[in-house]
């Protein structure tokens, strides 16, 4: 499929729901609106036939931004499609019942950013051991400071102080 | 009456820690539940606190024998973020390292395959076979894994071009030994026996799920990154990409044996186009790389188990903002939940050692008896010894026969 015309075909389809944003020649980057993430991820997939490749969750302030990739092969460029999911309770529909080869990234996804995804077959943490605490999604910002698994900051300064002892003010110890 | 037999997190047969569960009904696998997440390192934040050069080093220590695949799919991400090209010297030497780095991973998943099904012959073989890569990769870069030849804007270091001899030297005989090889796995009635309509994945299910690299192709399914995103030297070489259509294990060993010749030529190529140019400077490694711009970039290389994708952004600072990893792996282990699926026990520990799924190797298997309770803790080798009691038992007939 020339990128040409699918810009044109999802342009026509999904209108101004989707903006679309070429970065070079051989990189598409599309915006979506939540409600229809999967109406063009089923798009992309089953009506213009398009390998799924992964996805990334992203966490900014407001919310998690989710981006998916779907390389066109035969014409040697990625589409990347995004969506902004707002916080407090980030959620979207699932598209794993479309495409099973995402199961586990949304899986992993919802284990670091806590994204709830809707109707998922089977939405449990991928990656996690059963220690972790079940509150503690590691890539979102809150956690990252404010966890009590959070690397406190001055954790360095303590090992540091009970072998060589405290050192004095302007001293290298 | 439906059983559960779990296998790992610790296993000989697993590459790195992963833990399936069978599902069985009497020798057949009804169902498999996975989990993976053993060796979760947390790489991506380790990364997002390491400068733009320092990153390299960490992802090539995500996996010891795609130890070139990653890096080069980072700093080809932060090149597309960049849309900068490297010089062509730099472009055939990153092309050398990861030939060979593929073909030392394809000779060392054809003898663990070996070893799987009671032929340890090949297993000891394929991998006297593969020191002679690795004493080259040694020679070229300093290391025999991590070789730590990229760098953004080009590699870290030059091959010497007295090295060039011994390498062709070497390639020459590897691929006299790797015909030799192919030969013993293709005409061996008993391989057929054992590998063949085993595990199958056919093209639909590698499309659903994603499935990459030769557990792909062997499928039928048609993707190289190598040729469908072509970088750096790769539009300019003359390779084949191996595609077989079964899907079963006897077509993915066959697609890596294949591999392996394409690899060869590609490197005789390169090494060619090095001579033409003669010796190179400092200039001709690696461009000049000032600050790294707000931006995303997307960079994909073909490791051998796949395409390996990372994704970076940057927020103007020294380090990423964000940097996603996304080995094979991760789609081809999958799979598995469809091609193990109405096979036996003693295929089970083939099929999904057959994808290459990443090493790490303690033991540890039971056996739980769901309706009653009972556990039963098996040694080390028993699913090694289950699948390679089933080729000795397929050879017995055939001689039989």
């Amino acid at each position: 499929m020339q990128k040409e015309e699918l810009k044109k075909k999802i342009a026509e389809k999904f209108g101004e729901k989707v903006t679309i944003d070429e970065r070079s020649e051989k990189r598409v980057y599309i915006y979506v609106e939540n409600d229809i993430w999967v109406d063009l991820a089923d798009f992309l997939f089953n009506d213009m036939d398009i390998r799924f490749d992964t996805g990334v969750g992203l966490d900014d302030r407001d919310g998690v931004e989710i981006m998916f990739f779907f390389p066109v092969d035969s014409e040697h460029y990625f589409v990347t499609i995004k969506t902004f999911l707002k916080k407090p309770n980030p959620a979207i529909e699932s598209i794993s019942n479309i495409i099973p080869g995402a199961k586990w990234i949304e899986r992993e996804i919802y284990e670091m950013y806590e994204v709830n995804f809707l109707n998922h077959p089977d939405l449990r943490p991928v990656l996690r051991c059963d220690t972790r605490p079940k509150d503690f999604y590691p890539h979102k910002r809150e956690n990252k400071d404010e966890h009590e698994m959070a690397r406190r900051k001055n954790d360095g300064d303590d090992r540091f102080n009970e072998i060589w002892g405290k050192p004095e003010k302007g001293k290298n110890p | 009456m439906v059983k559960k037999i779990p296998i790992g997190p610790f296993h000989p047969i697993l590459e790195e820690p992963e833990f399936f569960e069978l599902h069985v009904d009497g020798e057949k696998v009804v169902k498999i539940d996975m989990t993976i997440g053993w060796s979760h390192r947390g790489i991506e934040i380790l990364s997002e606190h390491k400068t733009w050069d320092q990153v390299p080093f960490l992802v090539e220590r995500i996996c010891g024998i795609c130890s070139c695949s990653h890096p080069y799919a980072y700093v080809k991400a932060v090149e597309d973020l960049l849309q900068v090209e490297v010089p062509k010297r730099a472009q055939y030497l990153r092309a050398i390292v990861a030939e060979l780095e593929r073909l030392h991973s394809h000779l060392l998943w054809t003898g663990l395959a070996g070893h799987f099904i009671g032929y340890n012959t090949v297993f000891m073989w394929t991998w006297k076979y593969r020191e002679p890569v690795l004493d080259i990769l040694e020679a070229t870069t300093g290391n025999r894994n991590h070789y730590a030849m990229m760098r953004i804007g080009g590699v870290r270091r030059d091959i010497p071009t007295g090295e060039y001899g011994n390498i062709r030297k070497m390639l020459d005989d590897l691929w006299e030994k790797n015909e030799l090889l192919t030969g013993a796995i293709v005409d061996d009635p008993v391989i057929h026996a054992r590998t063949k309509g085993v595990g199958i994945l056919d093209k639909k299910h590698c499309r659903l799920y994603g499935a990459l690299g030769p557990t792909a192709r062997s499928g039928g399914y048609d993707v190289d990154a190598r040729r469908d995103h072509p970088i750096d030297a790769y539009p300019e070489l003359d390779f084949d990409v191996i595609v077989c259509q079964n899907g079963d294990v006897f077509d993915k060993a066959v697609v890596r044996q294949m591999e392996n010749f394409e690899s060869i030529k590609l490197i005789r190529q390169c090494l060619d186009k090095l001579e033409a140019m003669g010796p190179g400077t400092e200039e001709d490694l690696c461009l000049e790389i000032g600050e790294i711009p707000p931006g995303e970039g997307i960079g994909v290389y073909e490791a051998p188990r796949g395409e390996v994708l990372h994704y970076i952004r940057s927020n103007g600072k020294n380090m990423p903002m964000r940097h996603k990893v996304r080995a094979p792996s991760f789609n081809n282990i999958l799979t598995n939940e469809h091609s193990v699926v109405g096979n036996t026990v003693a295929d089970a520990g083939l099929i999904t050692a057959a994808v290459d799924p990443c090493y790490s190797c303690t033991e540890r298997v039971g056996r739980v008896d769901v309706d009653s309770g009972d556990r039963y803790m098996m040694s080390e080798g028993d699913l090694i010894r289950l699948s390679q009691e089933k080729t000795e038992q397929i050879r017995k007939e055939l001689e039989g026969n």
